[in-house]
């Protein structure tokens, strides 16, 4: 075995709500190292933030996720955000506005708030109510909405136009679809292909000139998540510019543009405040002193490496990424550290229903927590994002926010227990970068 | 109310309807096919897709060995293409009863079964994944056979002889005059209109629901005790040719490559009704076990998906209950008039497969002497479309295909490699509405991720053609969710687990499926 | 376990793709040509079509450079890049091997043939009538970087050296490009180790049978790392004891390439080096942590651009390069976040592949001129002779800036 590397905090999980706890911590002064068996999944996420859009059970969207963050604590005391708290919420989305505001990729910004939830248009024509979006969304608020043009790109096989203006008709949009082409010499582009493409000032012009011709008399143009990755604000403004009219993306599956520009932003602050991110490094064991995590070691080359810290935040995620496993023998388990396991249905009990729309008994499994969300088998672990139990998070549209949010407040929670302070607010925000790729570290 | 006529009204749309279809096609008859689902949507399609070699039955059944043996290698001519190769093993774990090896031997001897005793080592260097311990291991013509590939292929041959077929089409009730079938009503459940098909002849061919048409005209004690059997589909080719437990038939004894996947069968529960889909978590369990045995690490191998199957096993009324195993897997061909004096009907029901060819000759020899018209069977002799050229098909003729047009097709779904044009060209000969047919026709939607991309990108392909309204089109996705998820919660462990819940994310947080405006189906 | 039932279970973990496509959006070669379609792909995807003994039909696969950002970045486990080495090796066994190919992939007798001949081989390396006539008959690309051959080999130096016994002994393998390339870089490397108290030993040793090994030639990839592998144990009777390597793909190699992509799991010589190999900056870091790292650190006053190469990111180590810059006083060090040069070893040198290698590094060469750097530093050979052929900047290892902090130079 190698020797070991020490930190303040070990972080474990690279996505988003990981990537919120190391970077404030690394902003209090902590030695933060990130590890994380890949790249974490902010890349794939749609791009909005998402806190609080259904209440299980009903089809009306909140209108408020303050509300929805009430509402939701109070039917389940289990919940992450009754855990978390509304103020730790709110303060999160406001570090995560000041963040991007600062981050690399200038003129990017995320607008929006706890107080009313914007419907954002999604690939299907459906109406996401989200808290939080990019500036490039905000013009497809279902609110906002007369007459709109749906524009898709043949290319693209992860967007439909015409399914989903015809979906938003249906929701009493009146709007049309159109296709484009952005011609890539090959049948298949992926949309992160598009958004390269779209990041050469030529090719832009040429696609802003195609779409003049086709998007009419609409009063606004919704297209699919491909308006470049590092150019995004310019190929936004001036596709506004040259269509005159407000233009807005629509997510597409995965890979998703706007995820990949949010994890490059958390990558850069990550950096910038001096934190360590260690990829392919999928922790293989652990040793403990009673109570607490002592050290982990990750598979690297060779043979296992090993991280001490003071505190650990476990943000591996959930059964998706495969933080969380369930064996051919129907017993679950957290795979990281072996940490004991909440909402897991009672013995016998169904673990999965018949009807794929109803709510599935297996879904709301997480890592056990006290109400500082400590892990109950280890007391310098902290569990955030979707470790936790008690959420459906996709299906009560509250997973970013329950990333990012539990990320925030497990940082001030470890801050507190290492005898750091979280930096305000204003200096939250990291350091403006002096070019756009290379970070500087002063020796 | 819509009113056709032919000379032959074949019930039933999976392996032995259609391939009584394409028989009597052949043989210059007229001929209407009507089924009440999709093409190979009942007991073939549920299926794991061997081709036998005959080795399962040389010591039980010699007769139906020497039946599989022979189909097998006629088949092998007429439908190479919807047979891929891969040949088999019969091997001898440690739970199995060594003995039972030199009966095998024997038995395949006598049968005519081309056997080949291979050193142990030799097996796991072609198998690495197999049981370490086997201690005997047999070469059988085994082969993998795609059943969808197969009905399709035979419900073009038969249309290509003038054939009506008309799926989604249900039998209401059989017409009748005096004692004589003569025909039956049908309801177009697509269009949602009456059909009344008169014909000189009725093949009931309805599988494991042959006993409830049969009653339709007042026929009794056709028993067609559905045995049920499930079957679980591994994510890729564990082995890669048929491998066999050397035992007498059991639960759980057999593994057969089948294009990506391998699938792992079966177990045989009587049921009362062939609609019956349930999944025992009991019987999961144990096949799991079971796969253990063969290849062990089973249980880790990521799971896609489980079935259940009915075979239609045929009882008279008269003999008393066995278990289902037991009962022949003989096909019975019943000429009504001498049975039970209806004139102008036929059933034909239980049987193998592997052997339906053969049923459908016996059945179109029986129609011939009923109208008094003698033609000889060409189906032994005829390839099926797309199998002219005689070769067999290969796992990697897809990829190839794709190699070959990187830059110039656009693939919908990636895990089975179904280009755009190919489901275009299936919308437009079918003009189906669902997503699930085109599973059962091209694949999409079969792999690893088991639609999480394809299906919104089908749906969004289908509703662009224009006849589709948005709100069938929502309804096509949203049903194609719901009908996957019967086929993969009850094996929803490990790899399978977070592939289902990295899909519900893309359709719930990205795609919001469940608030569709105009869809209030979903929740 | 066998060698088939090894490479079975590396196929098994096909079974952990979810389709995410996060290794699609990283892939540095995908990005910047059709030809290669992608590692989910080539990998998971394609996996399942294949099989063994069955013609080869996915030659596309053969574009993928072997980097390995794929199989890093994947959060799920799955082996993508090392499904598509297996692949592209049966492709080769089935199709043969470009004579190209079996010259490259040999450096160990590259270098023993040309280091005699040093100024000639240089010359002629330089000749760009020569490199057009290569780049007809064997498919090297007239304009790939080449490295000039030092005309003296380091083991020479190493024998007339006498390491002072130490608190601690190393085992240094220094690899072909140490050896018949950068002589000077090995003799930075040791004296470095020497001055942090530790007692250097340097064994006979041949080529780790990387380049083989990613050109799909594994018999000759396997013979080489066996023999390596029995030339440097010998030396870890001490269990105190390490290996440490200054090429990070080869101490890559070493570690876990060759026993995962060839299937040699099992061979308990190599798991007992793959154990105790260690890239040179992780030693040094480790060193650090322990508080034995020296750290008499004279300023540097100069820019430095940091980029960590493929190869070392495989590592999963992290980046030690930049803790240990980051203690020189006075050194700027700007890390460099584009993912990789596009040489791969050998991919880059190969006439079909060169547009793509220069366009994958295009990314990193404009990084390192903006970054207004005089120097970029990075840990792989290869990848420091296509950066200066990328941007006209020289580069040289992370250890040269501690050799020179430690004022080594000097003495």
């Amino acid at each position: 075995m190698r020797g070991s590397l020490r930190s303040d905090v070990v972080v474990i999980g690279a996505g988003s709500a990981g990537l919120t706890a190391a970077i404030r911590l690394a902003q209090a002064g902590a030695q933060v190292t990130v590890i994380a068996k890949g790249a974490g999944s902010t890349q794939l996420a749609p791009g909005w933030i998402d806190v609080a859009g259904y209440m299980p059970g009903e089809r009306a969207p909140l209108a408020s996720a303050r509300r929805g963050i009430e509402r939701l604590s109070a039917r389940r005391p289990d919940h992450p955000y009754a855990l978390i708290g509304v103020q730790a919420v709110s303060d999160a989305l406001g570090w995560l506005l000041a963040t991007v505001a600062a981050g690399p990729l200038s003129g990017y910004t995320y607008h929006g708030g706890l107080d009313v939830n914007m419907r954002l248009v999604t690939a299907l024509g459906g109406l996401r109510p989200s808290a939080c979006a990019p500036i490039t969304f905000t013009a497809g608020e279902a609110a906002g909405l007369r007459r709109v043009a749906i524009v898709g790109v043949p290319a693209l096989r992860d967007f439909h136009p015409r399914l989903c203006a015809d979906n938003l008709r249906a929701a009493g949009i009146e709007a049309s679809a159109h296709s484009v082409a952005l011609d890539l010499r090959r049948a298949d582009a992926s949309a992160l292909e598009l958004a390269r493409a779209l990041d050469d000032t030529r090719a832009r012009r040429a696609f802003a000139a195609s779409l003049a011709a086709v998007v009419g008399s609409s009063d606004a143009v919704g297209l699919p998540a491909i308006l470049g990755l590092r150019e995004a604000p310019a190929v936004h403004s001036e596709l506004q510019e040259r269509l005159g009219r407000p233009v807005f993306e629509i997510p597409t599956l995965p890979p998703s543009v706007p995820g990949m520009r949010l994890y490059e932003i958390l990558g850069h602050a990550l950096r910038s405040a001096g934190g360590r991110l260690v990829l392919g490094a999928g922790v293989v064991s652990h040793e403990r002193s009673g109570d607490l995590v002592t050290r982990i070691d990750t598979a690297t080359a060779g043979s296992p490496s090993g991280y001490e810290a003071e505190c650990y935040v476990l943000a591996s995620g959930g059964f998706h990424s495969g933080a969380l496993e369930l064996d051919s023998r129907w017993q679950a388990r957290e795979t990281v550290l072996g940490l004991p396991l909440s909402g897991l249905p009672r013995e016998g009990a169904p673990r999965f229903v018949h009807d794929y729309f109803d709510e599935q008994p297996f879904s709301r499994v997480g890592v056990a927590v006290d109400a500082d969300l400590r892990s109950m088998g280890a007391q310098n672990v902290f569990v955030a994002g979707a470790s936790l139990p008690g959420a459906v998070p996709w299906r009560e549209g509250s997973g970013e926010g329950i990333a990012l949010a539990s990320g925030y407040r497990v940082a001030e929670l470890v801050a507190a227990e290492l005898g750091a302070t979280p930096a305000p607010q204003s200096s939250g925000a990291a350091a403006p970068a002096e070019g756009v790729g290379p970070d500087e570290r002063a020796g | 109310m819509i009113a056709l006529a032919t000379e032959v009204l074949v019930i039933g749309g999976g392996t032995t309807g259609a391939g009584v279809a394409w028989d009597a096609a052949l043989r210059g008859f007229d001929v209407i096919l009507v089924e009440r689902g999709d093409l190979a949507e009942g007991t073939s399609g549920r299926f794991h897709g061997l081709l036998h070699s005959g080795g399962r039955y040389v010591v039980k059944d010699p007769r139906a060995a020497r039946e599989c043996i022979a189909e097998n290698r006629l088949l092998r001519r007429v439908a190479a293409d919807c047979i891929e190769d891969c040949g088999g093993l019969f091997v001898t774990t440690p739970w199995d009863d060594p003995a039972y090896a030199e009966q095998f031997l024997a038995g395949c001897a006598a049968a005519g079964v081309d056997c080949d005793e291979i050193p142990v080592a030799q097996a796991l260097r072609e198998e690495p994944r197999l049981h370490p311990q086997i201690s005997r291991a047999f070469r059988v013509p085994d082969a993998a056979i795609d059943v969808w590939k197969t009905v399709s292929a035979l419900a073009e041959g038969a249309r290509r002889s003038g054939a009506r077929i008309l799926t989604r089409h249900e039998v209401r009730a059989l017409s009748g005059a005096g004692d004589t079938v003569t025909g039956a009503l049908v309801h177009d459940l697509r269009r949602g209109e009456d059909v009344a098909i008169e014909a000189r002849v009725t093949v009931n061919a309805a599988g494991a629901w042959a006993g409830q048409i049969a009653a339709l005209a007042g026929i009794e004690g056709v028993h067609v005790r559905p045995g049920r059997g499930i079957m679980i589909a591994m994510n890729h080719r564990l082995v890669q040719q048929v491998v066999n437990r050397c035992q007498m038939p059991t639960d759980g004894d057999i593994l057969v490559p089948i294009r990506t996947v391998s699938v792992i069968g079966t177990t045989d529960e009587h049921t009362e009704n062939p609609d019956d889909h349930t999944v025992p978590p009991a019987e999961v369990d144990s096949m799991l076990d079971e796969g253990e045995k063969l290849v062990p690490g089973f249980r880790q191998a990521r799971a896609l998906r489980v079935w259940t199957g009915v075979r239609p096993l045929f009882q008279d009324g008269k003999v008393p209950a066995l278990a289902t195993r037991d009962l022949t897997r003989a096909h019975a061909l019943l000429d009504h008039r001498q049975r039970d004096g209806v004139g102008g009907l036929i059933t034909i029901t239980g049987g193998k497969l592997t052997t339906f060819r053969l049923m459908a000759q016996q059945t179109v020899d029986l129609v011939c002497w009923m109208l008094s018209r003698m033609r000889p069977c060409a189906t032994g002799s005829t390839p099926l479309p797309g199998s002219e050229s005689g070769e067999h098909h290969r796992l990697g003729e897809r990829l190839a295909r794709k190699e070959a047009t990187l830059r110039e097709r656009q693939i919908v779904c990636e895990c089975e490699l179904v280009s755009r044009e190919r489901l275009e060209a299936v919308l437009d000969e079918t003009e189906t509405t669902e997503i699930d047919d085109l599973r059962r026709r091209l694949r999409l939607g079969m792999g690893p991720c088991q639609g999480g991309f394809c299906s919104y990108r089908a749906a969004g392909i289908m509703h662009a053609r224009g006849s589709l309204p948005v709100a069938r089109a929502d309804q096509a996705l949203t049903d194609f969710l719901k009908e996957r998820w019967k086929g993969i919660w009850p094996v929803l462990y490990g790899d399978q687990l977070r592939q289902m819940r990295f899909d519900e994310w893309v359709f719930h947080a990205v795609l919001d499926v469940e608030h569709l405006p105009a869809d209030g189906g979903a929740s | 376990m066998s060698e088939l039932a090894e490479l079975a279970a590396l196929r098994g973990t096909l079974d952990h793709c979810v389709k995410c496509t996060i290794c699609e959006s990283t892939c540095p070669v995908a990005a910047v040509t059709p030809l290669f379609p992608g590692p989910k792909y080539a990998g998971p995807q394609a996996e399942r079509y294949r099989v063994a003994g069955q013609p080869s039909v996915d030659l596309s696969v053969d574009y993928c450079s072997g980097c390995g950002i794929c199989s890093q970045v994947c959060p799920q486990g799955v082996k993508i890049a090392e499904l598509n080495a297996q692949a592209r090796h049966a492709m080769k066994a089935q199709r043969g091997v470009p004579v190209r190919d079996r010259i490259i992939t040999r450096p160990e007798l590259l270098g023993r043939l040309g280091t005699p001949v040093a100024e000639i081989a240089n010359r002629a390396l330089g000749s760009r009538a020569l490199r057009t006539a290569g780049e007809r008959l064997l498919g090297v690309h007239r304009d790939a970087p080449a490295p000039r051959f030092a005309g003296r080999r380091f083991s020479a130096w190493a024998r007339a050296h006498q390491s002072q016994a130490g608190r601690r002994r190393v085992v240094y393998f220094h690899g072909c490009g140490t050896e018949y390339y950068e002589p000077w870089e090995g003799e930075r490397v040791v004296a470095v180790l020497e001055h942090n108290g530790l007692e250097v030993v340097v064994p006979k040793q041949g080529c780790c049978g990387l380049p083989q090994q990613s050109s799909g030639l594994f018999d000759d990839a396997r013979h080489s790392v066996l023999a390596l592998a029995r030339a440097l144990e010998p030396y870890l009777a001490d269990p105190a004891t390490v290996i440490v390597g200054n090429a990070t793909s080869c101490t890559l190699m070493l570690k876990r390439e060759a026993r995962e992509i060839l299937g040699l799991e099992q061979d308990p010589v190599l798991a007992r080096v793959a154990e105790r190999t260690y890239d040179i900056c992780e030693l040094l870091l480790e060193l650090h942590q322990a508080g034995e790292l020296e750290t008499d650190l004279q300023p540097l006053r100069e820019t430095v651009a940091y980029h960590a190469p493929c190869q070392q990111q495989g590592h999963g180590i992290g980046k030690p390069a930049l803790d240990l810059l980051a203690l020189i006083p006075g050194l700027k060090v700007r890390e460099l976040d584009a993912r990789c040069c596009g040489i791969a070893g050998t991919y880059g040198l190969k006439a079909e592949k060169y547009e793509i290698a220069m366009a994958v590094g295009a990314d990193l060469f404009a990084q390192a001129r903006e970054s207004r750097a005089a120097t970029v530093a990075c840990d792989s050979e290869t990848c420091r002779w296509q950066i200066t052929h990328g941007t006209g900047l020289p580069s040289s290892h992370p250890i040269d800036y501690l050799y020179r902090s430690y004022g080594l130079d000097e003495v």
